[in-house]
């Protein structure tokens, strides 16, 4: 979870991990997002929490910004585990580390975990991703 | 509000149904940040085997979340637990039903556990995403 695009998928090891990235989802970003998932629970109206959809949506952008993903890479799995609610005021850190890959004929398997921390140092999120990516 | 309704195995979950239009798959790039040219660039997609944009697989994973959240409340934000597998891609015009019902109920500690199986299909009822869906709810709460 580093700087855009510096990581190419060839090189991901099992047991590499991300630098980790702190991020915010401010009021402005739940609004758009609530807007895009056509979502209009009361939980969310003027509460301040985030859904935990969109923690994960901007804890996985921070990962994709560090692979360099090739054109035809497919998200096929993924799980999460919601730990604690996530409020705009919370300054989240999300920290990623590639637990598999797999070379499977024309097509490698990614299985990277990821956890996000709020500013208390509790765990608010948990998750595994699974990407295939073709081989160059 | 958790929609009310009882917590036995069979029991359906309150379906969602959302038209996957490309002013929404927009919107979600612009708040997610992926803007993966898959997803909002109709040339750029048409020329891949997908033949065209396709949704974010994570917009559909918010419409579960919906769901679960309708049906669960805030014990869905702080204790839910989602795994799902990602079986075809979600298009502009398609007509995606959200769709669970509860698996097992155990009883543990004053909770409730809740397994769910959760399906996304799509118009002509081909699978989107499958996958299973847990919660835990406290066995006196008022859901309704």
């Amino acid at each position: 979870m580093a700087a855009d695009k510096d990581i190419a998928y060839q090189n991901l090891k099992a047991g590499q991990e991300f630098p980790p990235a702190a991020f915010q989802v401010d009021s402005a970003t739940v609004s758009d997002y609530l807007k895009a998932v056509e979502e209009n629970s009361v939980i969310y109206r003027g509460t301040g929490i985030v859904p935990p959809m969109a923690v994960a949506a901007l804890a996985l952008k921070a990962l994709i910004n560090a692979i360099s993903m090739p054109p035809g890479t497919i998200h096929v799995s993924q799980e999460f585990e919601f730990m604690a609610t996530v409020n705009t005021q919370d300054i989240l850190t999300g920290r990623a580390r590639v637990s598999r890959v797999q070379e499977r004929g024309k097509l490698h398997l990614i299985t990277v975990d990821i956890n996000v921390a709020n500013q208390k140092q509790e765990s608010v999120l948990a998750g595994k991703t699974g990407f295939i990516l073709p081989v160059e | 509000m958790p929609t009310s309704f009882e917590l036995k195995e069979g029991q359906s979950l309150p379906t969602v149904e959302k038209n996957i239009v490309q002013d929404n798959i927009n919107l979600y790039a612009k708040a997610s940040g992926d803007f993966n040219p898959i997803h909002v660039d109709a040339d750029y997609a048409r020329k891949t085997p997908l033949g065209g944009t396709v949704a974010h697989g994570m917009l559909i994973l918010a419409y579960i979340s919906q769901m679960m959240t309708d049906a669960f409340g805030h014990n869905w934000l702080s204790g839910g637990r989602l795994n799902v597998r990602f079986r075809a891609p979600a298009r502009s015009g398609d007509v995606i039903t959200i769709s669970g019902s509860i698996r097992r109920v155990e009883k543990e500690d004053g909770y409730h556990m809740i397994d769910c199986d959760v399906l996304c299909h799509n118009q002509n009822d081909e699978p989107v995403i499958t996958g299973d869906a847990k919660v835990k709810v406290k066995a006196n709460e008022n859901r309704g």
